[in-house]
């Protein structure tokens, strides 16, 4: 009887399964195949699901169309630095809104949450006049700091540092450990699902900047890689197999980043998203 | 013969004259200390390697500038300055579309044309190097504030090959008139059921300053204006620009689809050049991009479709040079020097940027003579308004096109969506 | 403005002391004033880098909303009637639509759908993870490359007409329909939200101790009594956090309108976000934009306030 029960649910299980997995990877699958078709090929109906013949060459062509290595390496960068900002200011801040008490405490974490309510497009001109008066504009400082840390980290943090036992961080202060020892040798390893989770959320947020580096961004040098897309899409016209192609290279380290620390991410999420 | 060669020489001179001559007094000198300036432009590939090649030569003329080039995609390049102007910062030549730089001007970022640097002793004498109104759309007060690169009418690009398949002529069969367009139509315009396989011809949806870069024309072919020439009072929902809407809606019925597109912001012209529709309107700096599609030079051009060809109307816009107000005096005499430089073989910009200036004489220049047409964007750039000069530019387009989507889209009434533009519009004017 | 230090502490209240209400036995942290000192010391940086660079612009763009600010010629002070003025106009009625639309059909199907991804993959499920990791792909491709390929697809005889043929359904002009635009748009937050959302969800149901479960069953109840009288409940916590972060999320949403329609055909996609971009960076109206996002802060408030509220309220 449970066998049999088990095959209905599988005869339901995996199809669904399957087109979950259809229509999650769909985009990226049309993304790669597009970038190795020919331009006569890419609007054919039927459509062309399969290319062929098998073109490479709108890699070379639209790498070598602007000057995207240094997009790539900028971009590299400041998502790094942004990202390893967050993850140490976020987690300290996290830890202090929650495993401490002082006066205020409430009224800043309020603060910090209302700093998520609104959209950069409307802050960005006073934020641009801040930044200018820090003479910035042109800088990897201005890319970077403004977003050093994210109240959308501070939140996500605090959530999973809240399901640490108090007596061990007690425990450990009575052993007379000082608090940033604590910090780095007790809460940190603990929490490194979240870390993983806050990592590839920040990265992604940071690797997809637009509208900033568009405004305080003039050197070609500094320009970040969505900037060399969106020029790239002006030139002449679009070339859709060079534009997929350089969609798929921008593609990349996020999804590198993600089979790396799958498991980890998942579970940062996962654990963080339970208010116990 | 000899006469015909002798005023065609003459004229070349005159015009060699007229813009490539050398400033004759250098009144205020060249600096000689080290300068840098800023140049921003949007980006669009033969023009953007051309600025560059131009940066390189000044440089040779001139050691002691430094020229740092900042490119953004057309799109961006507005909220760009906006943003650094408002900050008191911004480049120190600027890239707009004609029709901002009246926001500009109104805000006092413009510095005006320094008259040394072009060898002139009024506004009037640099006016005169142009095709009459050539320079209307960056004159404010009788000063010279701009220089358009372009001056890009619109005109009907036609698909030579798509035509003989129909059994027309290009030449023969070419529309002069609206409903000439449109009897054409059910010989091009090819469907297969439900499926549209081919359109005969297609106005713009990709974007609502194409869409009033074509129903302005058309309302003016009716008798009437989009704005007042003052910029106060504008006529969206006046009796000619509901002709004129409603044109559009029966030539779109009758001839295009336009659900169904590829043509997207960056890249309006891509219908025409995949021989998805037979017939498109757009200026003459998409010749080379035609040229690099299967179309090859297998197309012909005519001039933009009128309601009466006695009496013609077309459009024309451009994106022009400007210097800004807010930096040194060193800053702004290079910034118009390299002006000057950059626009002073206007045959050159012809040949490798693709545009064109509306200076006199370009026509009769080799580059011209051997590009497809020439004579026929000219002819469309003499008859022609520019594009609307107001500071609420992007308003009114926004307007237009909001009233060409519900019309054509939803089958709503033109008059009743252009009282609505027009309403929303008033607001905005009366400020 | 009576009923705001009442809201505050409510919310204050809710956020900032919410504890377990499970009988734990608790450890008091010592209240040393060094604590506290190190509680503060330890969290300034993050305060100074948001005040100086979200807090403070967010203050000056209400600021602006009392102005009337073109960017370049300096500020002129007008009181509310930037308020007064878009409360009548249609054009910003239409955005707030618009958004409010888009934010009820992307995340309602959204919640239904990642509680029943999550029910699904709660299952014993052969070679989990790496269906799990292919259905949690769309929450990392980067935004303009989303907006760009997903643009490719919509096209008339793209990718996702073709597998709507399968199903017999005629091609959608997507892009180019008043009707559809919208959805288009929704499409895509729909997909990129759900399997987000779905670990969460996931985290919640594994949380659910089995004794329950097996009690039920004891009891004789189904599957779907289970779900309603066990799961669901049990679930509170989570489908709070999530309908708030959705929502939250899906008022903000700006980059695909903006790449994919422009806020067209026919104003169908102008969601509030672009409206205000469009606003202060097309039409030069800085200090209107500014009053738009005033309501928009408002509107996000309000809503999580209220969700909150209606949460907190009988904790069982």
């Amino acid at each position: 009887m449970r066998r049999a029960m088990r095959h209905r649910g599988a005869i339901v299980k995996y199809p669904l399964l399957l087109a979950v997995t259809f229509v999650g990877l769909l985009p990226y699958y049309w993304m790669v195949t597009c970038s190795l078709k020919t331009n006569a090929n890419m609007f054919l109906v039927p459509l062309q699901w399969i290319p062929n013949p098998v073109n490479w060459s709108a890699y070379g062509e639209a790498w070598r169309a602007q000057d995207f290595t240094r997009y790539f390496l900028n971009t590299g960068f400041v998502a790094i630095a942004i990202t390893a900002g967050n993850l140490l200011l976020a987690s300290l801040a996290g830890y202090s809104l929650c495993k401490f008490r002082y006066f205020g405490r409430g009224a800043l974490f309020l603060m910090i949450l209302s700093t998520m309510m609104l959209p950069l497009e409307v802050t960005m001109v006073p934020l641009f006049l801040i930044v200018k008066t820090l003479h910035w504009p042109n800088t990897y400082e201005g890319l970077i700091v403004p977003f050093l840390v994210d109240g959308f980290g501070v939140f996500l943090m605090r959530q999973y540092l809240k399901s640490i036992p108090n007596e061990l961080i007690e425990a450990a202060r009575i052993d007379g450990a000082s608090e940033f020892r604590i910090f780095f040798q007790i809460i940190i390893p603990l929490c490194k699902p979240a870390l993983a989770a806050l990592g590839v959320f920040t990265f992604r947020e940071a690797w997809d900047m637009y509208i900033w580096p568009l405004i305080i961004v003039t050197k070609d040098s500094l320009r970040t890689l969505p900037l060399g897309i969106s020029l790239f899409m002006s030139s002449f016209g679009t070339a859709w197999d060079q534009l997929m192609a350089v969609a798929t290279i921008g593609t990349l380290p996020m999804i590198l980043l993600f089979f790396f620390l799958q498991r980890s991410f998942i579970q940062g999420i996962a654990i963080s998203g339970l208010k116990e | 013969m000899t006469w015909r060669r002798l005023l065609s020489t003459l004229a070349v001179l005159v015009f060699l004259l007229a813009v490539g001559g050398p400033s004759t007094g250098t009144a205020a000198a060249f600096p000689t200390e080290n300068v840098t300036i800023e140049i921003w432009w949007h980006e669009y590939g033969p023009f953007t390697a051309y600025v560059k090649q131009l940066i390189e030569a000044y440089k040779k003329l001139h050691s002691n500038v430094t020229i740092n080039a900042t490119i953004a995609s057309s799109t961006d390049m507005n909220q760009k300055l906006t943003v650094a102007l408002a900050a008191g910062t911004g480049p120190d030549i600027m890239d707009a579309d004609a029709s901002y730089y009246v926001a500009y001007h109104a805000k006092g970022v413009l510095e005006p044309a320094n008259l040394d640097v072009f060898g002139v002793k009024s506004y009037e004498e640099l006016a005169n190097r142009y095709v009459t109104g050539g320079l209307a759309s960056g004159t404010f007060d009788g000063k010279i504030y701009t220089l358009p690169y372009q001056g890009n009418s619109m005109s009907l690009f036609l698909n030579n090959k798509l035509f003989a398949e129909a059994g027309l002529d290009p030449k023969k069969d070419a529309p002069k008139t609206w409903s000439d367009l449109m009897a054409l139509c059910p010989k091009l315009k090819k469907v297969d059921g439900k499926r549209t396989v081919r359109k005969a011809f297609e106005f713009p949806y990709h974007s609502p300053r194409w869409q009033l870069q074509d129903l302005q024309p058309m309302t003016e072919q009716f008798g009437g204006k989009i704005l007042s020439d003052d910029g106060k009072t504008a006529y969206l929902n006046g009796p000619a620009t509901v002709k004129a809407l409603t044109l559009w809606r029966d030539v779109t019925k009758a001839c295009g689809d336009p659900k169904n597109t590829k043509n997207t912001a960056s890249n309006p012209n891509q219908d025409y050049v995949d021989g998805f529709t037979a017939m498109w309107i757009t200026g003459p700096w998409a010749t080379p991009q035609v040229q690099a599609s299967p179309i090859k030079n297998d197309f012909t051009v005519v001039g933009f479709p009128q309601v009466d060809p006695a009496k013609p109307h077309t459009m024309v816009y451009g994106w022009a040079w400007g210097v800004n107000k807010n930096r040194p005096e060193p800053n702004k005499l290079v910034a118009w020097d390299f002006v000057r430089f950059m626009l002073s073989k206007p045959d050159e910009w012809l040949a490798k940027a693709g545009f064109v200036q509306p200076v006199k004489g370009v026509a009769e220049t080799d580059v011209a003579r051997k590009f497809p047409f020439f004579d026929v964007h000219m002819k469309d750039v003499q008859t022609a308004s520019w594009y609307v000069r107001s500071e609420n530019v992007n308003e009114i387009a926004q307007a237009v096109g909001r009233a060409v989507d519900a019309v054509v889209y939803d089958g709503a009434d033109p008059k009743a969506q252009l009282d609505a533009a027009q309403a929303s519009i008033d607001k905005v004017l009366k400020k | 403005m009576q009923g705001w230090p009442r809201i505050g502490k409510i919310l204050v209240g809710a956020i900032a002391t919410a504890e377990p209400r499970a009988p734990r036995p608790r450890f008091r942290l010592n209240l040393s004033a060094k604590q506290a000192l190190f509680g503060y010391a330890i969290l300034l940086p993050t305060v100074a880098i948001l005040v100086i660079f979200r807090f403070l612009p967010m203050l000056q763009a209400f600021y602006f909303s009392l102005h009337e600010y073109d960017l370049i010629r300096p500020a002129r002070f007008v009181g509310l009637e930037n308020f007064i003025d878009l409360v009548q106009d249609p054009l910003f009625l239409n955005s707030a639509r618009v958004s409010i639309a888009y934010v009820v059909l992307s995340c309602v199907p959204v919640w239904v759908l990642s509680l029943a991804l999550a029910v699904l993959f709660n299952r014993e499920i052969r070679a989990k993870n790496l269906f799990r990791s292919a259905a949690f792909m769309p929450v990392v491709m980067p935004m303009v490359v989303n907006a760009v390929v997903w643009t490719f697809m919509y096209h008339q005889d793209g990718v996702v007409n073709t597998i709507l043929a399968w199903f017999g359904v005629d091609p959608i002009p997507w892009l180019r329909s008043s009707t559809w635009a919208l959805w288009a748009v929704i499409l895509i937050g729909i997909w990129r939200a759900t399997p987000y959302y779905m670990v969460i969800f996931l985290a919640g149901l594994q949380a659910i101790p089995n004794e329950y479960y097996e009690a039920a069953k004891i009891d004789g109840a189904d599957a779907w009594t289970e779900f309603r009288h066990i799961t669901l409940p049990l679930l509170k916590p989570t489908t709070l956090l999530v309908m708030v972060m959705s929502v939250i999320v899906a008022m903000k949403v700006f980059a695909v309108p903006l790449i994919m329609t422009g806020g067209g055909p026919a104003d169908s996609t102008r969601v509030l976000p672009l409206f205000i971009y469009q606003t202060a960076f097309e039409f030069f109206k800085m200090g209107r934009a500014a009053a738009m996002s005033v309501f928009l802060f408002a509107a996000v408030m309000v809503f999580t306030l209220f969700q909150i509220r209606l949460f907190s309220g009988g904790e069982d």
